[in-house]
């Protein structure tokens, strides 16, 4: 074990975490914009495209986030493992930052037609693959910089850069729409946010440009040490193959399923399921995350006291044992007549088992017709808790609410005009009973505990801490210099790209199915009980490796 | 570090002012597949909510 040497944070060091840390507030930055501006960048580049057409770009849209970023974390791992960390990363930036700016400036389908989804597109699918290879970058040349003994300090402030991005999209996006106005903001406005971010990357790629390669990455080329194939070296032999494995199963998935149910999850299960406002909603999670950001730091500086497994371990254990009484709690202070009705009013969905999908709909582009389908899918937009009977084989599905009965009705063979028509009456039909039987429409402000909700939230917020504050630190010190950026890139946007990015779309089907608004959080609750189970008996503590031991 | 948190303050104050006065956005993070290239809400008819986040 390498002594340690107590000593302040250099100038350099300084640089080398503002550096790195900048390319990740860029990602997140990135991240929000297409959420936020999700809907006006379909309507401008998508909405001239025939069906078949919006089908293949939906999934590419798809492709772009869940596919191409692990396969850019090889690419860009590879070449950071063969010609260095400093070069590659600024590669990586370069191409995402680029690809932003050029769509803000990109003409839209009514101008150049097809060519602009087209287009887009493919800048989409650039971004994925540098972003595949940005975290991996960032996260291994703040570490090689970094003392022994102060690792996960130091990379913990990369952590901190999640929020950082979300504040500085909703600065740029809300304060350009206030300034312009909406109607200006839907017309041209929205590509103010992207056009900016040439701000971000000329500062990013200058002070990039003015670092100095990784001190270990110098010395293992100086000596002639450098992977020749880190591909192969990573996932081809065993010995290594089985630590990247380890590090996906047993720490980067639960570590993706508790953050992502700590922020995304919690924002969805307020709004959708609660029924709170969405303003409302988005200042309980920016509170939230204000209050617990700085936990990423402490978490960091303190895994390098007590070790990284004890952290992330007990992040995953504690979400596996609270979040089913945490999200009950969340649903009393929110929205207490919810939680009343539930409890008071039995609802109860009878169907032929065999019309009844899981509704996993990962690219968005499945349809659900079946009565049994659309009944249970209007429940659990609802948020209404039902059991399940058995109806004979071939008869339509039923809901009962209470001692009133509503026929469901399937989609298949309808006119889009029929349809519209049979769902109006049939919403109409539902929300009727359900108003009857007391289910709020909405959340009564009224009644909304905010300290109660922050202070829930703020828990959710730390746990995530936990498990991310030390993970990149861990996961640099699992690998040797030689193959590092190739083989902990992988897991990393493997477990967040696909355990944690599949959340949503999870958790839904699973609340659809089972007729329990609280029956998705097992999709996390299994995932990271899984991590907890293999990290205690697989993972090894890291914090006192000496990373260069292996050079 | 005073100076950092500082900042981190002044930084998040500010969000959070905006955040107050600039009414409904989006925070869920970015979208795929089909809730990345359809203008119309997700919620027609018998349609699930595609994979939202993922990064």
């Amino acid at each position: 074990m390498a002594t340690v040497t107590p000593r302040p944070m250099s100038q350099e060091e300084k640089k080398v975490i503002f550096a790195s840390s900048l390319g990740t507030v860029f990602e997140w930055y990135d991240f929000y914009l297409y959420g936020s501006l999700a809907p006006i960048i379909a309507k401008q580049f998508f909405t001239g495209l025939d069906a078949g057409s919006a089908f293949i770009f939906a999934l590419l849209a798809f492709a772009a986030g869940f596919i191409v970023r692990p396969f850019g974390a090889l690419v860009f791992g590879r070449l950071g493992d063969m010609i260095g960390r400093k070069y590659t990363f600024l590669v990586t930036i370069l191409i995402m930052g680029l690809s932003t700016f050029i769509v803000g400036i990109l003409p839209n389908y009514t101008t150049i037609g097809v060519a602009a989804p087209v287009i887009l597109i493919a800048l989409r699918l650039l971004q994925g693959l540098a972003l595949g290879g940005e975290y991996g970058g960032a996260a291994t040349y703040v570490a090689e910089h970094a003392p022994q003994g102060k690792r996960g300090a130091y990379t913990s402030w990369i952590q901190t850069t999640a929020t950082l991005g979300l504040f500085l999209s909703l600065m740029v996006i809300l304060g350009t729409r206030t300034m312009i106005g909406e109607a200006a903001f839907a017309d041209w406005g929205w590509r103010v946010p992207f056009i900016v971010s040439i701000l971000l990357l000329a500062v990013s790629v200058y002070i990039r440009l003015s670092m100095n390669e990784s001190p270990a990455f110098t010395k293992m080329k100086a000596e002639g040490k450098t992977s020749k194939a880190p591909l192969s070296e990573s996932f081809g032999q065993w010995k290594n193959l089985k630590i990247v494995i380890l590090a996906l199963i047993g720490l980067t998935a639960g570590q993706a399923v508790v953050w992502y149910s700590g922020q995304f999850y919690a924002l969805f299960f307020l709004t959708q399921s609660l029924k709170v406002d969405g303003a409302t909603a988005n200042i309980m999670i920016a509170v939230s995350l204000v209050i617990g950001t700085p936990f990423f730091v402490i978490f960091g500086a303190l895994s390098d006291k007590i070790g990284r497994k004890p952290i992330i371990m007990a992040g995953c254990l504690l979400a596996v044992v609270t979040y089913f009484p945490v999200f009950t709690a969340l649903t009393k202070a929110a929205n207490p007549d919810l939680a009343a009705a539930q409890a008071a009013n039995k609802v109860t969905v009878t169907a032929d088992p065999k019309e009844c999908s899981f509704q996993f709909n990962p690219t968005g582009t499945a349809k659900f017709t079946s009565s049994c389908d659309v009944a249970k899918q209007a429940l659990a937009n609802a948020s209404v808790s039902y059991d399940n009977a058995v109806s004979a084989p071939g008869t339509p599905a039923t809901i009962a609410v209470g001692s009133t009965m509503i026929p469901s009705y399937s989609v298949k063979g309808l006119s889009a005009d029929d349809a519209k028509t049979k769902a109006a009456e049939f919403k109409k039909a539902l929300d009727d009973a359900l108003k009857a039987a007391g289910y709020p429409a909405k959340a009564d402000m009224a009644k909304f505990d905010k300290v109660t909700v922050i202070a829930i939230l703020t828990y959710l917020v730390i746990l995530v801490t936990m498990v991310y504050g030390p993970i990149a630190a861990m996961l640099v010190e699992l690998f040797p210099t030689r193959i590092r950026y190739t083989s902990m890139s992988l897991p990393y946007h493997i477990g967040n790209g696909w355990f944690g990015g599949l959340l949503p779309t999870t958790a839904f089907a699973i609340v659809a199915q089972t007729g329990n608004m609280y029956n998705g959080l097992w999709y996390p609750v299994i995932i990271a009980g899984m991590t907890f189970v293999i990290g205690m008996l697989f993972v090894k503590e890291t914090k006192d490796v000496d990373i260069y031991a292996n050079d | 570090m005073w100076k950092i948190a500082v900042a981190f303050v002044v930084f998040a104050g500010l969000a959070l002012f905006i955040l107050s006065k600039g009414g409904d956005i989006d925070m869920s993070g970015e979208k795929h597949g089909a809730d990345a290239t359809h203008s119309a809400p997700a919620s027609e008819a018998a349609s699930a909510p595609a994979s939202s986040a993922s990064k």
